[in-house]
């Protein structure tokens, strides 16, 4: 890292001599970028080693010292650099794999890291925090062309109370931050896996209810329950897979019959419209009927206080000509006779005929005579008729 | 020159080493095992990865998948007890734990899946025949499952085989049946529909009955108010003329029949034929007043 190297050898930028040596030192025989990293080898010590095993090897070539200094000093160059093509990086998103012939040795983290170089040591990056999505059901164009297993297969499910269901869902997953050494190692196509398990879960779940809560309230927890189930089976093959979500995406009767189930929601409109008119209709005639209760009880309360009022004016009033009466019974009676009478004879039509002349036929032209007149009212009938208002006394 | 030979013999030497070490090392990754085998026989089974040697030229090493493994059979129709039919397909996951028997029995992945596959539909054809179709959709999915896992591990034991997992991924009507199956459904909710529509017409018209009611309860109420007013209003003023009429009914009949005349004979409506002999006309003929009969209305 140049960094460190400036700060550690030439002195930094705030001009202060070094006090100590770069944390790592700067070994130029370590070569290239070995002054960062998180925790090299001990190269010298590597080198050392190497240096010695290649001695051991060729007695005879280190006894014959035949081209002297300089061969050994270029094998060691080599190796060198060799050694130094075991730096590697991983990105943030990935963890490293160490492999060392063929043996899954460790685990490393973002940065710069070591491994023995090929074809001694190998590293597999797996990316740990991107998280893959998987629809299922869903009618891509390009599964189509594929010539894919028919999506509608995959979201055609049958319900507990052997209904068909039409479902797609998509599963969130991701490789198991803790474990991704079990996704790389543990399964062959762990992907094919993970969707193979989600149709299996999904399929169980769906089976084991009805289709109305499957539309309807149950979506949230089969979602829950897939996600939970899946990752029991996921976790019993040590997959090392995480699922972070299962979501319905759509959960619809098959095409074949959603019209039937679309009338359903529209019958439960018309009922609440039935519902509401028949309310309206309550709502309208009730209060009138209310009102015009109350309009009747008045009119009769009306009549009760006219007609007492009446009444009693009546009464008073033949009470008063009662009393004058007493005093003069015979004079009064034919005053009030011919008065009576002066004012009846004042306004009607009359005729006198004396029956002692005799000769004349009464004609009566009965069709001038529109309207029967009332007859005569005899006294023995005045209390019962007295009841009728357009009869009462004026 | 002597130098120059044993530099030769040196290389001969260097390059013939590097030669049997490159075909003595060899490696196992993590995710395979190793046989290595001695003119066919087995001599070594290798099951932590690494590196290893052999002798070169004389031994052979056979890799095996050590991951596990995957087996998806296509979807077949299967019997259920009850005779309803059911389409199953299923996937199965297994891993080689015994690699020497696994190489004794089934040389190969490949004829592993062949024979794997044939054990799996078997067993799927066994385990379903035994069971109602309800139990396969709904009750007991599971079960069937781990019936049908231990039962094809039982028969994949001698073949060096494990069986992790065995699923049920589908499960479902044939074709025929799914077209009568979307008519059955139809039909439900039609009648659904109609039943809701039905209990909306019932509800209306309960509604509309209820309402109706209450107005004939309301007016007959008010009605039977207002004759019992207009009956105690009535009473009142009977009571009350008789109380006043009750003093002299000689003359009360006379003082009301006045008011009948007066009341009861209005212009234009009537026509009288009199006979001057009526007691009103008493002084017409006679001025000592004789009394005559009453004058008779016409019609």
């Amino acid at each position: 890292m140049p960094w460190s190297n400036q700060s550690g050898g030439g002195g930094g930028p705030w001009g202060g001599p070094p006090k100590n040596p770069g944390p790592w030192g700067s070994g130029p025989q370590g070569g290239g970028p070995s002054g960062g990293g998180q925790r090299p080898p001990d190269l010298e010590d590597i080198l050392r080693r190497s240096q010695d095993t290649i001695k051991n090897l060729f007695p005879g070539a280190g006894g014959g010292r035949v081209g002297g200094k300089g061969a050994a000093l270029v094998a060691l160059g080599i190796v060198a650099i060799w050694l130094a093509t075991g730096f590697y990086t991983v990105r943030p998103n990935e963890v490293g794999l160490n492999l060392v012939f063929g043996r899954y040795v460790g685990t490393t983290l973002p940065g710069l890291n070591y491994n023995w170089p090929a074809p001694i040591g190998s590293v597999i990056k797996p990316t740990v925090t991107e998280v893959k999505t998987m629809e299922i059901g869903v009618r891509s164009m390009a599964d189509q062309r594929r010539g894919a297993r028919s999506p509608v297969d995959e979201a055609l499910m049958l319900t507990g109370d052997e209904n068909i269901v039409d479902i797609d869902f998509a599963v969130q997953w991701q490789i198991s931050p803790t474990a991704p050494q079990d996704y790389v190692f543990n399964l062959r196509g762990p992907e094919a896996t993970v969707k193979a398990v989600a149709e299996s879960v999904m399929r169980e779940v769906i089976g084991k209810r009805n289709i109305q809560p499957i539309l309807t309230t149950d979506r949230q927890i089969i979602e829950t329950e897939v996600r939970t189930r899946m990752q029991d089976v996921l976790d019993r093959y040590k997959a090392g897979v995480v699922i972070r979500l299962v979501q319905l995406l759509r959960a619809d009767p098959p095409a074949e019959v959603i019209d039937a189930f679309r009338d359903v929601q529209a019958a439960r409109q018309d009922q609440d419209r039935a519902k509401n008119e028949a309310d309206t209709y309550a709502s309208s005639i009730v209060p009138v009927a209310r009102g015009d209760a109350q309009r009747v009880v008045q009119e009769a309360e009306a009549y009760r206080s006219q007609n007492v009022a009446e009444a009693k004016g009546a009464a008073s009033r033949f009470d008063q000509i009662y009393a004058e009466y007493k005093n003069a019974p015979q004079v009064t009676r034919e005053r009030m006779f011919l008065e009576t009478m002066e004012r009846v004879f004042g306004r009607v039509d009359k005729i006198i005929i004396d029956p002692k002349n005799g000769g004349v036929v009464p004609y009566l032209p009965l069709n001038e005579l529109s309207r029967p007149s009332s007859p005569p009212q005899r006294p023995g009938q005045l209390g019962s008729n007295a009841a009728r208002p357009q009869d009462a006394p004026r | 020159m002597n130098s120059a030979l044993v530099k030769i013999v040196g290389g001969v030497i260097v390059a013939a080493a590097a030669i049997i070490l490159f075909g003595a090392a060899f490696t196992v990754s993590q995710t395979q095992y190793g046989l290595v085998l001695r003119f066919g026989e087995t001599v070594r089974t290798i099951s932590n990865p690494g590196l290893y040697f052999k002798w070169p030229l004389i031994d052979a090493v056979l890799t095996f998948d050590k991951r596990i493994l995957d087996l998806d059979r296509p979807a077949q129709e299967v019997i259920a007890s009850d005779q309803k039919r059911i389409v199953v397909d299923t996937f199965t996951r297994y891993r080689v734990d015994n690699p020497l028997l696994f190489y004794q029995t089934m040389q190969s992945i490949e004829g592993a899946n062949r024979r794997l596959a044939s054990i799996v539909d078997s067993t799927l054809r066994g385990v379903i025949g035994d069971a109602t179709f309800t139990t396969v959709v709904k009750t007991d999915r599971d079960g069937l499952m781990q019936k049908m896992r231990s039962e094809v591990n039982q028969q994949a034991k001698g073949f060096g085989i494990e069986i992790v997992d065995v699923r049920i991924r589908r499960a479902d009507l044939p074709e025929a049946n799914q077209k009568a199956v979307f008519q059955r459904m139809q039909t439900e909710r039609q009648r659904e529909a109609a039943d809701i529509r039905a209990q909306g017409q019932e509800q209306s018209l309960g509604i509309r009955a209820r309402a109706d009611r209450e107005v004939a309860t309301i007016r007959g109420e008010a009605n039977q108010k207002s004759e019992e007013l207009r009956g105690a209003a009535d009473a009142e003023r009977n009571a009350i003329f008789a109380a006043a009429f009750g003093k002299d009914p000689d003359f009360f009949t006379f003082y009301r029949s006045m008011q009948a005349y007066e009341t009861g004979l209005k212009a234009g409506d009537t026509r009288m034929v009199l006979s001057p002999d009526s007691d009103f006309f008493r002084y017409f003929s006679d001025p000592a007043g004789r009394r005559a009969s009453s004058p008779t209305p016409a019609n």
